[in-house]
């Protein structure tokens, strides 16, 4: 997906019992929507900090995670482990189920974690990783996605608009 | 000493965990043959009782086994000394190992 580009629509379960689309966020200047699951080590890296981030700017952005990953290749990525998942580490943002994967293939992601920053017009602005460091968060010196929302949230345009995703392969059904 | 460095090229932590191992044999003071083994199959990630990526191994001894986990190509997850969940063991870890093994 090119920066620029809107956002494609959806309708996807969530882990709560609900079904979201975009519409479901409209109230909200800020979009971040990022392709998530729960058996890659580098969402499990970067977990406390997308929370801390949607738990910040959660008044303001919308944070949406989706998991599109084949569950039966990796049944840790089954809907009932999402809800799991979601529940034991307090998920302050709706976690959805692709099942069929067409919300990845429409948004082109190719990787979890995999972040999509949106304006209020819900045009890309930034497209990537969260941060220059997955490895070492106290050694982080670009935090991309954070950076894209405060200069959304002021009206500017961020400075930085794609940075490659890091991660694990989105697992495709055969 | 034989190391093995068993990976899934798509998954992205490999170059720097062959750069962990050379760290931690070089503060360690010991030499050893280090074998590296790439993983493109399902049938090759049974073969090799690949978890994810990646599997290490020192003189066949595999770094934070986890045996309840199916063979297949993906990341594998190694918890730190301090709980948090990571795509590489620490330097310390492959120190820890190295030396273990060195003990015999």
């Amino acid at each position: 997906m090119e920066i620029g580009q809107s956002a494609y629509d959806f309708e996807l379960p969530g882990v709560d019992g609900k079904t979201y689309s975009l519409k479901d966020f409209a109230d909200k200047p800020v979009l971040v929507l990022f392709f998530w699951c729960n058996h890659c080590p580098y969402v499990k890296a970067y977990e406390e900090r997308v929370l801390r981030l949607a738990k910040e700017f959660g008044d303001r952005v919308a944070f949406v995670a989706i998991n599109s990953n084949d569950p039966t290749q990796y049944p840790e990525d089954s809907f009932e482990n999402m809800q799991k998942v979601a529940q034991e580490k307090g998920y302050p943002f709706p976690y959805l189920f692709d099942a069929t994967q067409a919300v990845a293939h429409a948004y082109k992601a190719s990787r979890t974690p995999e972040f999509f920053v949106f304006d209020e017009e819900r045009d890309l602005k930034y497209h990537g990783r969260l941060d220059d460091n997955w490895e070492h968060p106290n050694q982080v010196r670009h935090e991309y996605v954070r950076d894209a929302i405060m200069s959304l949230l002021q009206n500017d345009i961020p400075h930085v608009s794609h940075v490659p995703p890091i991660g694990c392969t989105i697992k495709w059904k055969h | 000493m034989r190391i093995e460095l068993l990976y899934y090229p798509e998954c992205p932590s490999h170059e720097r965990a062959l750069e962990l191992i050379h760290e931690a044999l070089a503060q360690e003071g010991v030499s050893a043959e280090v074998a590296v083994v790439r993983i493109d199959t399902q049938t090759q990630a049974e073969q090799h009782r690949f978890i994810g990526s990646p599997t290490i191994r020192i003189d066949g001894r595999e770094l934070q086994p986890q045996p309840h986990l199916p063979y297949r190509l993906t990341c594998r997850t190694f918890q730190l000394e301090d709980g948090r969940l990571a795509p590489l063991p620490s330097l310390s870890m492959l120190r820890e190992a190295i030396r273990h093994s060195e003990g015999g």
